[in-house]
């Protein structure tokens, strides 16, 4: 009898890893439109709206429990941000009569005047699904194919760019974000613009890497980094030109390396998000698919 | 445990409730640099409390489900939470839990250990760009804060699956001791209603 029952045990125990494994490979092998890949969506539609009313439900709940751990993090961050301060000060110094001396050239060439979204409709959208892993890899919306939602819509917030929609359901989208290890953005360092690709250091929201920057090239801590919006015109990149990605933190020149080592901090929180916006019908990129 | 359809309710009930709070409430705070995770935390109390094959089968069924609602990579967490599960409950097999601090430290344990696969995992499968040593500090700090979650969640769900556990409903009955000749007919009738099971549980008969 107690044999039986071991033997059952086992069976039933190689059973589902024997599944857990077939689900894995199962997943990687199928299409996008691959019957497990429907099965999970259809999951994902049902527990949307139960899952949306609890993030609103709970939300004081959870707004009390960070300000407690906030209140800690705060008091090592004001020393931080009093010495940030006078940095920027004198940045926004230089950035204003830069933005002067802007505005004239614009007006000499005939530039128009709008965002880095020009020819998109953005869509504003709430994150109901935070990162579960250490990776930092996607975040869930609530915004799907029914708001014009597509795959490889830029996602954006108020800081910069969060990543790319890589999956959608009628209600919610996925969002793989640019620190996710698969994620590689053709990036540009301004003012002078030098193009590199960002990369993450997976595992380290806080941390980008730029590679592939000419070790001859002049890059200093604290210069912007873009999207450079690169094409080729067969091939070309997601993310229109211009969204901020990041801001120069350290450069390394290696004595044999043919390109430097630098290190972006990333305007957006990914730990963080809260809105964002869905960059929705833009202009056909080429090699992006739809 | 003794898994009748209204215990195997309860579960279902428990595992849904577990991922809809992660989802909707524990992923979003931050708590020294890292957010809380309670799935692996009721993977292994489902293992602790009903044994092996129960801890394996919920922690699949709960890794199918947040990877459904995640639209993440199907099988990886599965895969995970159900060993972590099946350890459990192996340990509660094969050891009597006579301290109350061992289910904190085994849930503590085996989150760690549950992160650091799925990470190993997630390796494997392919991050080919720079690992940031932040991942270590992560999983640790993950698995202290399941350590400080156990304290008030494995209670909880011992206190949800009490008819079903084998234990609790033997000390309950020697804790209300024999009934006496002139007892309300409503507590034996309790008692009887009560017996098969308990036959089945202790197989005395």
């Amino acid at each position: 009898m107690y044999r039986k029952q071991v033997r059952r045990r086992r069976a039933v125990l190689v059973v589902l890893v024997v599944l857990a494994l077939v689900l894995i490979s199962a997943t990687f092998s199928q299409s996008s439109g691959g019957p497990l890949h429907t099965v999970q969506q259809g999951m994902a539609s049902v527990f949307s709206p139960l899952e949306e009313g609890a993030t609103r439900a709970l939300k004081p709940a959870r707004d009390l429990v960070n300000w407690v751990s906030e209140t800690f993090n705060a008091r090592g961050e004001n020393s931080d941000l009093k010495s940030d301060v006078q940095k920027l000060r004198a940045r926004l110094a230089k950035a204003q009569s830069a933005v002067g001396e802007n505005e004239q050239l614009r007006k000499l060439v005939g530039l128009d005047q709008k965002g880095v979204l020009a020819g998109y409709k953005p869509i504003t959208a709430r994150v109901i699904q935070r990162p579960q892993t250490v990776w930092y890899s996607t975040v869930g919306i609530d915004a799907g194919s029914k708001d014009g939602v597509a795959v490889n819509d830029p996602v954006i917030n108020g800081d910069g760019l969060i990543g790319r929609v890589t999956d959608v359901t009628p209600l919610t989208a996925k969002v793989t974000l640019i620190t996710d290890s698969e994620s590689s953005v053709s990036a540009t360092v301004l003012p002078n613009g030098p193009e590199g690709v960002a990369e993450p250091e997976a595992g380290d929201p806080s941390v980008m890497l730029l590679d592939f920057i000419d070790k001859n090239q002049p890059i200093h801590e604290g210069q912007m980094v873009v999207t450079a919006g690169w094409s080729n015109g067969t091939i070309s990149s997601v993310y229109p030109r211009g969204i901020p990605i990041g801001e120069v933190r350290q450069t390394t020149i290696g004595q044999q390396e043919t390109y430097q080592s630098i290190r972006l901090e990333p305007f957006a929180d990914m730990r963080d998000l809260d809105i964002v916006q869905v960059a929705t019908n833009g202009p056909e990129r080429p090699g992006v698919p739809k | 445990m003794i898994v009748t359809w209204r215990i195997g309710l309860r579960i279902a009930l428990i595992m849904i409730v577990a991922v809809v709070l992660q989802v909707s409430f524990f992923s979003y705070l931050t708590l020294f640099g890292t957010t809380p995770n309670i799935i692996p935390l009721v993977a292994v109390s489902l293992g602790l409390l009903g044994g092996a094959m129960t801890g394996a089968v919920c922690g699949f069924i709960l890794g199918f489900v947040l990877d459904s609602v995640l639209l993440a990579t199907l099988g990886v967490s599965s895969l995970m939470l159900l060993a972590v599960g099946y350890l459990a409950g192996r340990y509660r097999e094969g050891t009597e839990i006579a301290n109350t601090l061992i289910p904190p430290i085994m849930i503590g344990v085996l989150t760690m250990a549950a992160q650091a696969g799925f990470a190993a995992i997630q390796l494997m499968l392919g991050i080919d760009v720079q690992v940031s040593l932040l991942v270590l500090r992560e999983i640790f700090v993950q698995g202290l804060l399941a350590f400080v979650l156990a304290i008030p969640f494995y209670p909880l769900i011992r206190r949800v699956l009490r008819p079903a556990i084998v234990d609790d409903v033997v000390a309950g009955r020697r804790m209300r001791g024999p009934i006496s000749a002139g007892a309300p007919r409503q507590r034996r009738r309790l008692s009887r209603r009560r017996a098969p099971r308990m036959r089945r549980a202790t197989g005395v008969s």
